[in-house]
């Protein structure tokens, strides 16, 4: 019996090991086509990897570990002494400052992504403040200043709206002012990473680049990461990410239909 | 090992339950439905099993302006002796294929019997088709037929289970389960009764208004925007909506013609009426003892085995034909309104127009949306008379055609539920809005220029903290 145990933990590592590995193949992986489309994105993606290499060579380490201690035990004689190594203060010295200076790194390595996301000092200087986006039970609005304005706090008569539609321009930074109408929202778009919590009575910037234009399917999934209600799940919206040229074209657009008086029509 | 197993057991058990089918959704009947006499009641039900079938089993009754899906076809040529035809079809064929259900339009086949069947076999280069169910009497050179007919109703049906009926109730009657912690309540379709619509007072709302709301959602409600589903479960859903509400109004509209004579709470009123009259003046004028509820009962009874043979027909085919001509014309151009002139520039001089408007007697738009537009006009204070009766609400302010306390909206807000184009709020100050004590001025009390001002005027509110006050010293300038 405890040959098989030995096997059966060692055999369950080796798979975990395997599926993990194969998975990006199978789109088990990240969300989207794997890629991440923004600059904090790809550093973010660097300290998942980084991360994720140091956990598989412990995971590897201490599954080894186990699988040679249970098959030693197994296969040992009755008659052979055994060792009792409980308590042994040195071991416990290692184990205890190995990974404690491991987590050091990581919580000092990873501040710099950290700052650079959400510490005004550190993000980037210039970044264009493209809309307010408003969560709410269950929907994202969106309003936009007018063509050659900035985005005011407060509406303004000739700003332009759109519901669960964000369209950024494309390869620069940008920002969108964040809140909610009623209860905490999360806005998340997978494959930008980026992601913050919107709450009641807060106007939170929050900046992200798109780096390139996909041909093909240009939407960006941006859903709701929080909680927020019996129609959660239908908090999907979709950020599309243009040139700045198709960008002005669509505002134009936008902006002709909601100043619609209907009268054009007739003389058609 | 023994008892784990057993436990094993119970939670799997308990789990495989779990995923069980719930309780079969079902077409809820209207009160008034259930409030006639039992004879009628079965009437009534079996009409609208007939005619509009069950969630499970939907029946597309064709007399209905609804695009029930499908392609379209018409024979070119008939071939194989006629067990074969070539069709040119209108649209995309692609869901012509074997085994799918095949409905002969017009011609020889679309007997009663011969008339539904299913493709046999298609060949997509030739365009060439057989069917089954033998080829006796043939086709011919211009019979049309339909392949997959009913399918948008049900790809409707699907999308409608899943994104809306937990609101709007499985036959639209705004009564889903979440409904309980909503307000503003979600709309009841079976009256056809929708708010916001571009067509004239008494109109169907069109295709392309139902589109908007889904799209966009209705901002200070619960109605979110549903922009992420597809062009064709858009469109499919949209379809199911207006067939649920022709199917709810079908219904309203044969109960209210039955009520009359065959309601169960009138005839017990009328028979109570009549026994306190009667022991009010016993023993003076020895009147006639009146008929107890129960007798009057068997009556109506009687009564309507006669109207079920003289009248019913005539009143489920007047109900349909009625309906199928509303909801076709409102698609009509002549339904919708467009205003006659182009919006009225939007300077101080047209809101303050508007302003003055706002407070006349021609537009009286205070006594509701208040001086300042904060939607507390005096009306709201006030207690108002059911309509039709003597009755009044038991809460003070307005209420909508449903029966539901309603607030007149806060102008200052900036929060337009049917759209914030300024041809949507012409729209609503030119028809009204569907349901609600908001009425239309168009073509009454104001000018559409006069219009436009009032569209200028309420849609600057959002943007000035004191209107009133502000535009006052103007007035006095003018005046001298």
């Amino acid at each position: 019996m405890g040959r098989f145990w030995a096997v059966f933990f060692v055999a369950s590592a080796v798979i975990a090991v395997a599926v993990s590995w194969f998975s990006p193949d199978f789109h088990w992986w990240f969300p989207g086509d794997g890629k991440a489309y923004s600059t904090l994105g790809r550093r973010i993606d660097d300290l998942f990897h980084l991360i994720l290499v140091i956990v598989s060579i412990t995971f590897i380490g201490t599954q080894a570990a186990l699988g040679y201690v249970l098959w030693r035990g197994a296969t040992m004689k009755p008659e052979d002494k055994v060792l009792f190594s409980h308590g042994s203060h040195s071991l416990e010295v290692i184990w205890t400052i190995v990974p404690a200076g491991i987590l050091l790194f990581i919580a000092l390595y990873q501040m710099d992504v950290w700052a650079q996301y959400r510490m005004k000092s550190s993000s980037p200087a210039k970044t264009e403040a493209v809309a307010e986006v408003t969560a709410r039970q269950f929907e994202w609005r969106i309003r936009y200043p007018a063509r050659g304005k900035k985005l005011q706090p407060t509406p303004q008569p000739d700003d332009v709206y759109t519901v669960n539609e964000l369209h950024v321009p494309t390869g620069r930074p940008v920002s969108i002012s964040l809140r909610t109408d009623d209860v905490q929202h999360s806005f998340f778009v997978p494959e930008l990473r980026v992601k913050q919590d919107a709450v009641p009575g807060l106007v939170i910037p929050v900046w992200f680049d798109v780096l390139e234009r996909r041909t093909g399917n240009k939407a960006y999934e941006l859903v709701c990461a929080e909680l927020c209600g019996w129609g959660h799940y239908k908090m999907k919206a979709r950020v599309f990410a243009e040139s700045d040229e198709e960008f002005e074209q669509w505002r134009e657009k936008i902006a002709g239909e909601q100043f619609d008086d209907g009268f054009k029509k007739a003389a058609e | 090992m023994q008892r784990s197993c057993c436990y094993l057991a119970v939670g799997l058990t308990v789990l495989v339950a779990g995923c069980g089918k719930g309780p079969q959704s079902e077409f809820s009947l209207r009160e008034e439905t259930t409030d006639l006499i039992p004879d009628a009641q079965k009437v009534v039900k079996a009409t609208l099993k007939e005619k509009f079938g069950t969630p499970h089993e939907l029946v597309a009754w064709q007399r209905f302006p609804v695009n029930y899906g499908g392609v379209k076809g018409t024979v070119t040529e008939v071939a194989a002796e006629g067990k074969g035809v070539v069709v040119e079809w209108e649209g995309d064929a692609a869901g012509v294929t074997h085994g799918a259900p095949l409905i002969w339009a017009s011609g020889a086949r679309s007997a009663e019997k011969t008339s539904v069947g299913s493709v046999d076999k298609y060949d997509a280069a030739k365009k060439e088709l057989t069917w089954t169910g033998g080829s006796d009497p043939a086709p011919a050179v211009g019979d049309k037929l339909v392949i997959g007919f009913g399918t948008a109703l049900q790809t409707g049906r699907a999308v409608y289970m899943k994104n809306c009926m937990h609101c709007h109730g499985v036959s639209g009657d705004g009564n889903g389960p979440t409904a309980q912690y909503l307000n503003p309540l979600p709309r009841d379709y079976r009256s056809g009764l929708f708010k916001f619509t571009s067509t004239l007072g008494p109109e169907k709302p069109t295709r392309d208004d139902l589109s908007r709301i889904i799209k966009y959602g209705v901002p200070g409600t619960y109605m979110p925007s549903f922009l992420w589903l597809g062009d064709k479960e858009t469109e499919s859903v949209i379809e199911y909506i207006r067939w649920l509400a022709i199917r709810g109004e079908f219904e309203s509209r044969v109960d209210n013609d039955l009520a009359g004579d065959f309601s169960q709470k009138t005839i017990e009123t009328a028979a109570a009426k009549a026994k306190a009259s009667y022991d009010a003046a016993k023993g003076k004028d020895k009147p006639e003892k009146p008929q107890s509820a129960a007798a009057a009962k068997n009556a109506a009874k009687d009564k309507f085995a006669e109207y079920l043979k003289s009248d019913v027909p005539e009143l489920i085919d007047s109900s349909a034909k009625f309906l199928a001509e509303a909801w076709a014309h409102s698609e009509d151009a002549e339904s919708l309104i467009v205003p006659s002139v182009a919006r009225v520039t939007d300077d101080a001089a047209s809101r303050e127009r508007g302003r003055r408007l706002y407070l006349s007697d021609k537009g009286k738009c205070y006594t509701c949306h208040g001086m300042q537009g904060r939607g507390d006009g005096v009306a709201t204070e006030d207690f108002w008379k059911k309509p039709g009766s003597e009755e009044y609400y038991p809460k003070r302010g307005l209420h909508d055609a449903w029966g539901k306390p309603l607030q007149p909206r806060n102008l200052t807000l900036g929060q337009y539920r049917g759209g914030r184009r300024p041809v949507d709020v012409f729209r609503r100050i030119y028809a009204g809005i569907k349901g609600t004590p908001m009425p239309g001025f168009g073509r009454t009390a104001l000018k559409d220029e006069e219009i436009w001002d009032v569209v200028n005027f309420v849609m600057s509110l959002q943007y000035e903290q004191t209107p009133t006050k502000a535009k006052a010293a103007e007035h006095v300038v003018h005046a001298k």
